[in-house]
């Protein structure tokens, strides 16, 4: 079948295009105009925006930790569209409302993943992928201790991507989790997981290496140490400069964003990290936005979410000292009346607004940790208008605002700078060469918005929004309901790694090293088999 | 549709009350029992995570309620958790870096009979190396304090390692106070209960003792789960639904109660009109036998007293097919090949056909 978009206002920076026009679709992906076969279907989308589908890099939506937190909080009804947690089918109803069409899960240890996979697969419409977390897993580290070539960590981390069904990899506090098993109360960068000279520098090293050497698209996804605390600008300008010109990526930068200045010792640092990004063409970050209200922090930051649990509104949390990285859970309320809750509102919205390349900045709230996904269109809002800016600032403590710059910000994102940050370069990313564009070949994954006055109602409910070709929202309701695929990398890797693996789990752990392989997409109730990126070569 | 459920319940082995009948007219017959029904209940649960989600997906479409046999135990852990929260750990970590296990209770080798071997309390940590101790808090290893119950002793024992002053006589405070010591010199240590076994205050003592004992060092707590599939189930209720069992579907959004939503008492008081009772891995028939219709999902050569209305012989998961299952020794769901293959319906196979025969609304 031949669908016809027709009128609207394409935006589609990927391939420089910006201008009203039509789209093409046929069997669910994108097709030049044709010389003269006539649509079969048109969608009449005059006067509307045109954007391929949304592509959330950084959201918590699946796995063991978000799943306790679903039990740990009945009260936030997870059931509900309203909530900070929402259930596997909400998750994709209200993605899709939003036109995203595609997220990645970033926090899933090798050990949770099958059951990871089992969410993903209840999560409709959208597609998904899950970054596997290593830094903190015991092998890795006696492949460190062992002083073992950077080869054989490689070949480990393709199996352990392979078994996870991953994306990508995902370091968390590398060497953190590890050290507070051993009582370590707190952990920075060059600190040195006990009994060993490996330090969380190390580690991210050995771990960007790996990721460079199997040619994974996806540059190494870090969340540093530290996060949280006054001051910790510094750890992240280290961090960035231990990178050296390997790439990285910064994971919600804003909670590493906080200086010591001001009478309060707690002031945004965020203008010198968005100067240090701007500078080094090799660092990507996503923003992790908090937003104001109820949610709950979910975290495999297990040293930070146990520091963290004197602030637990309500009073109660989880910690889970698991395999690898394990987690927290600490249910958090940002206060537009807290001081330092408006501080990091502040340096959020000023790393949005000072990194100067949508092409390196992502858009998050690190779902549901600053705020639960559900916020975005208010955040879309903000960044568009600064008369919204404005008004907001105005109810927020002056105290707050004077360590901080964001007063004094002018920039407001234009349609094309949404779609290059919240698309173009999110599939870029993460090497989907057909996703993110409207360019023939692309999936028909596209969101059509209608302008209004209120812009954060116009990326709430979008008009129209078509998954592989398929009509699935009208007016932000679900109108169809197909379940998307699963994507993930295969790299290959050396057979001695894979007989390494099977010695330590059997001696170590007593379990085979296979136990926690994620099965083929048929056995976890998935109709379509897992889509491969391939790596670069 | 009829014959879709046909195709999919090869080998099922099937009768309504009492008498072998067809897949086909079995799934009739309770498929028009739930279309008839003014308020039904799925019960019993023990399933797999396939299982699980074809059942929440049933309950949902018929506005329905879910329950799981075990739930009892299920909330014996979950009670605690949702109230204060809690520090727990993994059995791969309890094996690796345990140098002190505090073994709480009499029914932890019931709850997981291969508890010592898989954790290899008997050997040093696999990771950390040293010695590992083991410590019994039971009913034979520490002179009872006050009452039969252990939660007593718990209590004196938290006291203890806070440095609070205790009541104890002297021939309960020197064991109790040697075991404070030792807990407070552990480096990792590890607390095993059974939530089939302890009740809910006993397990909230507990984990306020693993919490206390982290001020200075670590420790976390090792629930062992309830049988038949309810972790498995429990998890996908979670992400399904955002709640554990004890959740019904009657309105537009779920609603979790343990009390309201207890199928025992659902059927008790007649609120329920008609059950589906679940159980895969055990021939556990009904606790309510014939107080209401049922449609029985049950392993085979499970003995009812009453027939059930309508019975389907279902697989075990990991045995008779392929499952996603909640593995105690590797602490989460995991894939669980058939153990001994053989051509039976699963749960979700049969609960898919059942929801397949029901006249659409
Ligand atoms: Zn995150």
């Amino acid at each position: 079948m031949l669908t016809r978009l027709a009128g609207g206002r394409v935006i589609d920076p990927a391939n420089g295009r910006d201008a009203v026009g039509d789209i093409w679709v046929r069997d669910g992906r994108i097709v030049a105009t044709p010389d003269h076969a006539s649509a079969d279907q048109t969608l009449d989308v005059a006067g509307c925006i045109v954007m391929a589908g949304g592509i959330d890099i950084h959201t918590h939506v699946a796995g063991t930790n978000v799943n306790t937190a679903r039990l740990l909080l009945p009260d936030l009804r997870a059931g509900s569209a309203a909530a900070s947690v929402p259930v596997s089918q909400t998750i994709g109803r209200l993605y899709a409302a939003m036109g995203y069409t595609m997220v990645v899960e970033p926090a899933i240890s090798p050990h949770v993943a099958p059951q990871a996979h089992l969410e993903l697969s209840e999560i409709p419409i959208i597609d998904t992928a899950i970054l596997t977390v290593l830094g903190n897993d015991d092998y890795l580290l006696r492949l460190m201790a062992n002083k073992e070539s950077s080869a054989a960590i490689a070949d480990y981390a393709a199996r352990v991507l392979a078994g996870s069904g991953a994306i990508g990899i995902k370091a968390i506090n590398p060497g953190a989790a590890a050290s507070f098993k051993a009582n370590v109360r707190s952990f920075g960068l060059d600190d040195a997981v006990p009994n060993s000279d490996i330090t969380s520098r190390a580690i991210i090293n050995a771990l960007q290496a790996a990721t460079e050497s199997l040619g994974l698209p996806h540059p190494l996804h870090l969340h540093c140490s530290n996060l949280g605390m006054p001051g910790n600008v510094e750890t992240a300008l280290a961090t960035m400069e231990a990178a050296g010109d390997v790439r990285l990526h910064i994971a919600h930068l804003q909670f590493y964003a906080y200086g010591k200045d001001g009478p309060r010792g707690f002031s945004s640092g965020a203008a010198r990290l968005a100067e240090a990004v701007n500078s080094r063409p090799n660092i990507t970050a996503d923003v992790g936005q908090v937003m104001f209200g109820q949610t709950v922090t979910v975290s495999s930051d297990v040293l930070r979410q146990f520091n963290a649990r004197g602030q637990a509104h309500p009073r109660k949390s989880i910690i889970m000292d698991g395999d690898g990285n394990g987690g927290g859970i600490v249910p958090y309320r940002y206060r537009k009346t807290d001081f330092y809750n408006a501080v990091q509102w502040a340096a959020g919205l000023e790393l949005f607004l000072l990194i100067n390349d949508p092409w390196r900045l992502f858009f998050t709230t690190d779902h549901p940790n600053g705020a639960p996904f559900t916020a975005y269109p208010d955040l879309l809002a903000l960044l568009m208008d600064r008369s919204l800016r404005a008004q907001h600032i105005e109810t927020l403590p002056k105290d707050a605002m004077q360590v901080s710059t964001l007063a004094s910000i002018t920039r407001e994102y234009s349609f094309a700078d949404i779609a290059i940050m919240t698309r173009a370069a999110p599939a870029r990313l993460l090497g989907l060469v057909d996703r993110g564009h409207l360019g023939p070949g692309a999936r028909a994954d596209i969101a059509v918005y209608r302008p209004q006055a209120d812009l954060a109602a116009m990326f709430r409910d979008a008009a129209l929004v078509l998954k592989d070709g398929v009509p699935v929202i009208r007016d932000g309701i679900p109108v169809a309901q197909p379940f998307g695929r699963a994507v993930a990398v295969r790299p290959g890797f050396d057979s001695a790694a894979d007989r390494g693996l099977a010695a330590f789990y059997d001696s170590i752990y007593g379990v085979p090293h296979t136990a926690f392989d994620v099965p083929a997409a048929d056995l976890l109730g998935r109709t379509q088999p897992f889509e491969t990126v391939p790596c670069r070569t | 549709m009829i014959e879709t459920a046909e195709r999919a319940l090869i080998g099922c082995v099937a009768s309504v009350d009492g008498k072998p009948v067809s897949p086909t007219e079995a799934i009739y017959e309770a498929a028009t029992l739930l279309a008839n029904s003014r308020s039904a209940v799925v019960a019993g649960l023990g399933t797999d995570v396939a299982g699980a989600r074809a059942s929440v997906a049933l309950a949902q479409a018929i506005g329905a309620s879910i329950d799981h046999m075990d739930a009892g135990a299920v909330f014996a852990n979950l009670d605690v958790m949702r109230r204060a929260g809690w520090i727990v750990t993994t059995p791969l970590q309890t094996r690796t870096r345990a140098d002190t296990v505090l073994l709480v209770g009499d029914g932890l080798l019931e709850a997981w009979p291969e508890m010592a071997d898989r954790l290899g309390l008997d050997a040093p940590p696999t990771l950390t190396g040293g010695a590992r101790r083991v410590f019994r808090l039971s009913s034979g290893t520490v002179p009872p304090v006050g009452a039969a119950t252990i939660l007593p002793t718990l209590a004196a024992l938290r006291a203890l390692v806070a440095g609070r002053a205790t009541s104890l006589d002297e021939g309960a405070f020197r064991p109790l106070s040697d075991l404070a010591t030792a807990l407070a010199e552990a480096r990792f240590g590890v607390a095993i209960w059974s939530g089939a076994e302890l009740e809910t205050l006993a397990v909230e003592m507990l984990c306020g003792l693993v919490d206390d004992l982290n001020r200075k060092t670590r420790f976390a707590g090792l629930p062992l789960l309830p049988p038949n599939g309810a972790e498995g189930v429990t998890q996908a209720a979670a992400w399904a639904t955002g709640f554990p069992v004890r959740t019904g579907f009657a309105g537009s959004e779920p609603l979790h109660d343990p009390w309201r939503f207890d199928a025992r008492r659902l059927i008790a008081s007649g609120e329920a009109d008609v059950a589906i009772w679940i159980s895969a891995f055990s021939s556990t028939p009904p606790p309510w036998d014939d107080a209401v219709p049922t449609i029985a999902l049950v392993a085979s050569g499970t003995a009812f007293g009453t027939s059930p209305a309508v019975v389907f012989e279902v697989g075990c998961p990991g045995r008779d097919h392929d499952a996603m299952l909640f593995d105690p020794a590797l602490g989460g769901i995991a894939f669980a090949a058939a153990s001994a293959r053989r051509t039976v319906p699963s749960v979700a196979d049969t609960v898919a056909a059942i929801a397949a025969a029901l006249p659409q609304c």
